[in-house]
């Protein structure tokens, strides 16, 4: 029987092959640059598979989950779509990554009752509205060979464990990927980020608007950091976003959600005095420009956790983290481009036994990368990711990666 | 005397140079210039599964459906596999034009002689980006908007495909020849390539980066019409 955990790296391996075998005639232009398109056109199927290898990662910065490191990982994608009729589609991406096995990603239908466009309904787990990065998550709309922090980094909050105190918040810092409180699942286990980009969530998304002016909604079982398929605690998460692109070189976008994110056996297994906090709140911004052979693209967001006071020192106020990222690209020459981001996320202070701090240890990180197209689908980037961090074991420490990346 | 001699020789030299020049030139004009005795090779290309327009990659990350374009026509290209020799002379100020519209490349594919620049200009609301990566001619025009415009000049013959970095379902094709004996299909299939000197040649058609099939064809010394019909498969 097939591993599946060693499924996505057979499938990157052979698109590798077939990719090379398809190059060799001189200009390699007869290779597929286009999805598969079957039964007329209604049934459309795309695929892409990266495989990705760099230096260990003793400080956990670029890991997703405790087992999963961004920067040693294989890969692999099938994306389908079936037309059922002009106003009906089914989509659906299923997902082969290491360590993870074989999983769907995304599956909804997609409503488009008008002609036009104007207003699209989805249903099923579906795209995040709120912010920008979380919709270009395909590594070829990813410049370099990180992820953003927002979206990537492990912060020391927990959807199924609570602290009870702020002492018990202090203790994990700089260590979220493997946590363990005293309420709730008693279990070490890696915490959440800030907005997940490798889980997509569950509800019902309307959008309404034009190439320039545009406004989507969502209603969903998970929240930004928990994104979830079955609702575990029996709350929503409200989330919108509206973009207004005025010229073609600026897109400008506000975003915003609240939603429950803590477990209902998190919260029922201390019960706090009146009506305890569970909700994850955040606002952004983001902006991306481009001209020429540059594209400047940035981040902003103010989020805050809230949870339960239970033990003194109570953990009373929200925690909250601010998160921002920068990142440009410039293509050199055909097929050649340089990137770099700059990240930061920024924790807000509690007070504990032994004085205040914040509650997890800000992070930094620089990230510088070469991209380089082989040929038409077949990309090689490579990275260097450097990181500082206000605690921790590790506290600085300078990453490389190199990606291949294969699409279709 | 020897200042007489050298005269002398400078002059024939001249003379015999004068003679080359004329002769070779007289021998491009008839090769060039149509004359009565050229014929032309036409006829039609049946493309049995045409290819329609590109599709957009599914995207499942997409808040909304993607617009709706319009069919592409892709025709396929008919061209003398050599051309007649002394035939052609690069044009340096040919121009043609590849404009990208409604998210597609039109003409879809555009067959040109060597030494023309082509003229990207973009008919969209939205920031484009042309680029190619072929190795007879590779570029990256960078994004520009609306009623701008750049260009490229082909000076090797080749296939080049070219593409948008933000539209990754624009595929357009830029084929460089270095002659002028070659023909698009119409919406019918049909081709026509003019003025041909008599002669023995390969016929090649070529369709959506493929030459899918060649074959003789002799245009005789009285001129006149060859017909060459195609299947593509």
């Amino acid at each position: 029987m097939l591993p599946w955990t060693r499924f996505p790296l057979i499938v990157v391996a052979a698109c590798v092959a077939l990719s090379c075998y398809g190059a060799r005639d001189a200009s390699g232009q007869s290779w597929p640059t286009e999805p598969v398109a079957l039964l007329d056109g209604r049934l459309l199927l795309a695929a892409d598979a990266s495989l990705t290898y760099g230096t260990a990662d003793p400080g956990w910065f670029a890991y997703t989950d405790y087992a999963t490191d961004a920067l040693r990982r294989a890969r692999a994608g099938l994306t389908l779509e079936v037309r059922a009729a002009r106003w009906l589609a089914f989509l659906a991406e299923v997902r082969a990554e290491s360590g993870s096995g074989v999983r769907p990603y995304a599956w909804y239908v997609r409503f488009t009752p008008d002609e036009t466009g104007l207003v699209t309904v989805q249903a099923g787990r579906i795209p995040p509205v709120f912010g920008a990065y979380a919709r270009r998550s395909y590594p070829q709309d990813n410049p370099l060979v990180g992820d953003p922090l927002l979206y990537q980094y492990l912060t020391t909050i927990r959807a199924d464990s609570v602290p009870a105190s702020t002492d018990d918040l202090a203790r994990q810092r700089g260590r979220g990927w493997l946590v363990r409180y005293p309420v709730g699942n008693l279990g070490a286990y890696s915490g959440l980020p800030v907005v997940s980009s490798s889980r997509w969530d569950t509800g019902v998304q309307g959008r309404v608007g034009t190439q320039a002016l545009e406004a989507a909604v969502a209603v969903t079982t998970g929240t930004l950091s928990n994104p979830l398929v079955a609702n575990d605690n029996g709350g929503w998460q409200l989330a919108g976003r509206a973009a207004w692109r005025p010229r073609p070189f600026l897109s400008v976008g506000v975003s915003a959600a609240r939603g429950a994110f803590l477990t209902a056996e998190a919260l029922a297994s201390r019960p706090a005095a009146g009506r305890p906090g569970r909700d994850q709140q955040a606002f952004g911004v983001d902006v991306e420009t481009s001209w020429d052979r540059w594209i400047v693209r940035g981040e902003f967001v103010a989020n805050r956790w809230r949870v339960p006071p239970l033990d003194a020192p109570a953990i009373t106020d929200p925690l909250g983290v601010r998160a921002a990222y920068v990142e440009t690209r410039v293509r050199l020459r055909p097929g050649l481009y340089v990137a770099a981001r700059a990240d930061r996320l920024w924790f807000s202070s509690i007070r504990t036994s032994s004085g205040e701090t914040t509650w997890d240890a800000d992070v930094s990180r620089v990230e510088v990368g070469l991209g380089y197209t082989i040929r038409r689908g077949l990309l090689l980037k490579s990275s260097v990711l450097s990181h500082w961090r206000d605690g921790g074991r590790i506290r600085r420490d300078t990453l490389a990666g190199i990606q291949l990346l294969f699409w279709l | 005397m020897s200042a007489t001699r050298s005269t002398l020789l400078t002059s024939r030299l001249v003379r015999v140079l004068a003679a080359v020049v004329a002769v070779s030139m007289l021998g491009v004009w008839r090769d060039a210039r149509p004359s009565a005795a050229d014929g032309a090779i036409a006829g039609h290309v049946e493309i049995k599964r045409n290819r329609a327009a590109a599709e957009e990659r599914p995207n499942v990350a997409s808040l909304g459906a993607p617009s709706v374009r319009q069919p592409e026509i892709r025709p396929a290209v008919v061209y003398l596999d050599t051309g007649p020799r002394g035939a052609f002379e690069p044009d340096e100020s040919a121009r043609a034009t590849m404009t990208q519209r409604d998210q597609t490349f039109v003409p879809h594919v555009l067959p040109v002689t060597v030494g023309t620049t082509v003229d990207f200009p973009n008919a969209d609301l939205t920031f484009h980006n042309v680029f190619s990566l072929s190795k007879i001619k590779s570029f990256d025009l960078g994004r520009y908007a609306k009623g701008l415009s750049k260009s490229v000049r082909f000076d090797r013959p080749g296939v080049v495909q070219v593409f948008c970095d933000i539209h990754s379902h624009m595929r357009g094709f830029v084929l460089v020849f270095a002659h002028r004996f070659f023909a698009v299909t119409d919406v019918a299939g049909r081709y026509r390539i003019g003025r041909v000197p008599p002669g023995s040649y390969t016929l090649a058609v070529w369709y959506e980066g493929e030459v899918r099939e060649t074959r003789p064809a002799v245009v005789p010394d009285a001129g006149g019409d060859v017909i060459a019909d195609f299947v593509v498969r």
